[in-house]
């Protein structure tokens, strides 16, 4: 009866000490996230950051190419599409359903090509677009202006320091404002339940 | 030999019935016996975080003085030195006054995109593997609010995806915490600008209020949280996101090492598309304080459990 006993307690030592029960199952390493993809920027970079960076701001320069006092003209196809000169390939004009906002004057001044011009005949420069915007969003503009549409950091306390807000152009295209998709990052890695995620994972 | 005799000579072997064979036996037994307990106790010898005598016998948070509360944080600088070689700043952060804080969600705008997700584990330290993540971001069909339907693993190539809509869940700061109600030992409770928060030095990780939480925004460490170095976040905060132990609860605290010196959530500044709102609804002039006065906001999340979400959800238009 003891030797029984005394071999069970030895059997169980060797057992421990080669750690047969209490090793944890090792975790799969999970790759992080590039840091990168979760920095506070805005989804394209617009003319008013490229003055703040300090950039080549050459593209910009209307009056490089055209000329002053000739406001250019602009040329529809059949379809009563506006007709996007090569020179300005870059430009996808999408802004408005049904094709309806297809003229560049909508919004430049045709008369001085630097400026923006609003329906009530005032001129803006381009880095104060959001009244313009705000003349057909209204809706949209008293939300910025009131802080709930668009993006906010830095401080939500004014004496601690200063909000950061983006303007119209920093987020949307004014030429497609339809804020891109994006690629979502992982789904999350459960302790359990790691096949329902791998399935959901796959659609 | 009368047996009084016997009894005050207990060496007369024959009577005591201790043989020299039953001797050899029982200390077998004994020896293998503590040999046995010995191997399975011999895990503890690589117990390296367990808390240093300081650390147990350290007082409840609330009856801190700020002496002592200084020590603390020094203490936490000196661990958190020696565990990742980098020195912290941790503070110990109190409520500001005339502020509570309010959290308002778009859901019109909500992409999916899960940037929220991981702004947040950058910021407060959360563990890489085993995962923690306080934000689970939900997909759900459109024209339904049925959570039964919500899928949390889902992976497109792109989102937004037609016919579904995104709620981000997180903790929702209950003006009546069922959490705060369950915990044994009072680690957790809720300050006065509403934020719940959690002493991790004084809990003792019964998962009590886990099970309380309706919204699933508890995380329970159950392993040993880790953090690559270049990763950790030296701005640090006691009841916020300082690196936490195995063992102990942590949850979302509204980045209490950001809004209480001013600063909005992590999640708010990377939020692509501006869904997430966040400020003082006590300030009239807020963009928070405008949200609940003019939006549809239709939702506290589970409002019927009467727990008081300051976390909204609301449409645009």
């Amino acid at each position: 009866m003891l030797f029984i006993l005394t071999l069970v307690f030895l059997m169980l030592t060797v057992s421990f000490s080669r750690r047969n029960w209490m090793e944890p199952r090792p975790l799969k390493a999970i790759t992080p996230v590039d840091p990168a993809l979760v920095k506070p920027t805005t989804f394209r970079t617009s003319y008013v950051q490229l003055i703040r960076m300090q950039a080549d701001l050459s593209d910009f320069d209307c009056y490089g190419c055209h000329e002053t006092k000739k406001p250019p003209t602009l040329r529809f196809d059949s379809s009563n599409n506006l007709v996007i000169p090569k020179e300005h390939s870059d430009i996808v004009m999408a802004h408005g359903q049904h094709g309806r906002n297809n003229n560049c004057f909508n919004c430049h001044d045709e008369q001085n090509l630097l400026l923006l011009q609003t329906r009530d005949g005032r001129q803006l420069k381009l880095e104060n677009c959001p009244p313009l915007c705000g003349s057909c969003h209204g809706p949209t503009y008293r939300d910025w202006e009131a802080g709930a549409h668009g993006r906010t950091g830095g401080y939500w306390e004014k004496k601690a320091g200063e909000m950061t807000r983006q303007i119209c152009v920093d987020c949307h295209n004014p030429h497609s404002p339809r804020i891109p998709s994006l690629a979502p990052l992982p789904p999350p890695h459960p302790l359990h339940g790691a096949d329902r995620a791998a399935a959901a994972g796959q659609d | 030999m009368t047996p009084e005799k016997s009894d005050t000579n207990p060496a007369a072997g024959p009577n005591t019935g201790m043989t020299r064979r039953s001797f050899l036996r029982g200390s077998a037994v004994i020896a293998s016996g503590l040999a046995a307990l010995a191997a399975s106790l011999s895990p503890l010898r690589e117990l390296d975080d367990a808390p240093s005598a300081e650390q147990f016998l350290q007082k409840y948070y609330k009856e801190l003085t700020p002496a002592e509360m200084a020590r603390v944080l020094k203490r936490i600088e000196d661990e958190v030195e020696r565990q990742y070689g980098l020195r912290p700043h941790v503070r110990d952060l109190k409520p500001l006054d005339g502020v509570e804080f309010v959290y308002a969600l778009n859901l019109t705008r909500c992409i999916g995109c899960r940037r929220c997700v991981y702004a947040c584990v950058a910021e407060n330290n959360q563990s890489g593997t085993p995962e923690v993540q306080y934000i689970r971001v939900l997909r759900l069909p459109d024209g339904s609010l049925d959570l039964e339907k919500a899928e949390h693993f889902y992976h497109p190539e792109s989102v937004p995806e037609k016919g579904y809509f995104y709620m981000p869940v997180q903790c929702q700061q209950c003006k009546k915490p069922p959490c705060v109600k369950v915990c044994p030992v009072h680690a957790t409770w809720q300050e006065t600008d509403g934020i719940t928060v959690i002493d991790y030095d004084w809990c003792i990780g019964c998962r009590y209020c886990e099970a309380a939480c309706p919204y699933w925004a508890r995380r329970f460490n159950f392993a040993k949280p880790s953090v690559p170095k270049d990763r950790l976040n030296l701005n640090m905060a006691y009841l916020g996101n300082r690196p936490r132990r195995r063992g102990v609860m942590e949850k979302c605290h509204f980045c209490i090492q950001r809004t209480r010196v001013g600063r909005y959530p992590a999640c708010v500044e990377v939020c692509p598309v501006g869904a997430r709102k966040f400020g003082n609804v006590l300030d009239p002039a807020s963009e928070v304080a405008y949200i609940l006065r003019t939006k549809r906001v239709f939702i506290q999340l589970k409002e019927e459990l009467g727990t008081s979400p300051r976390f909204f959800y609301y449409f645009d238009v």
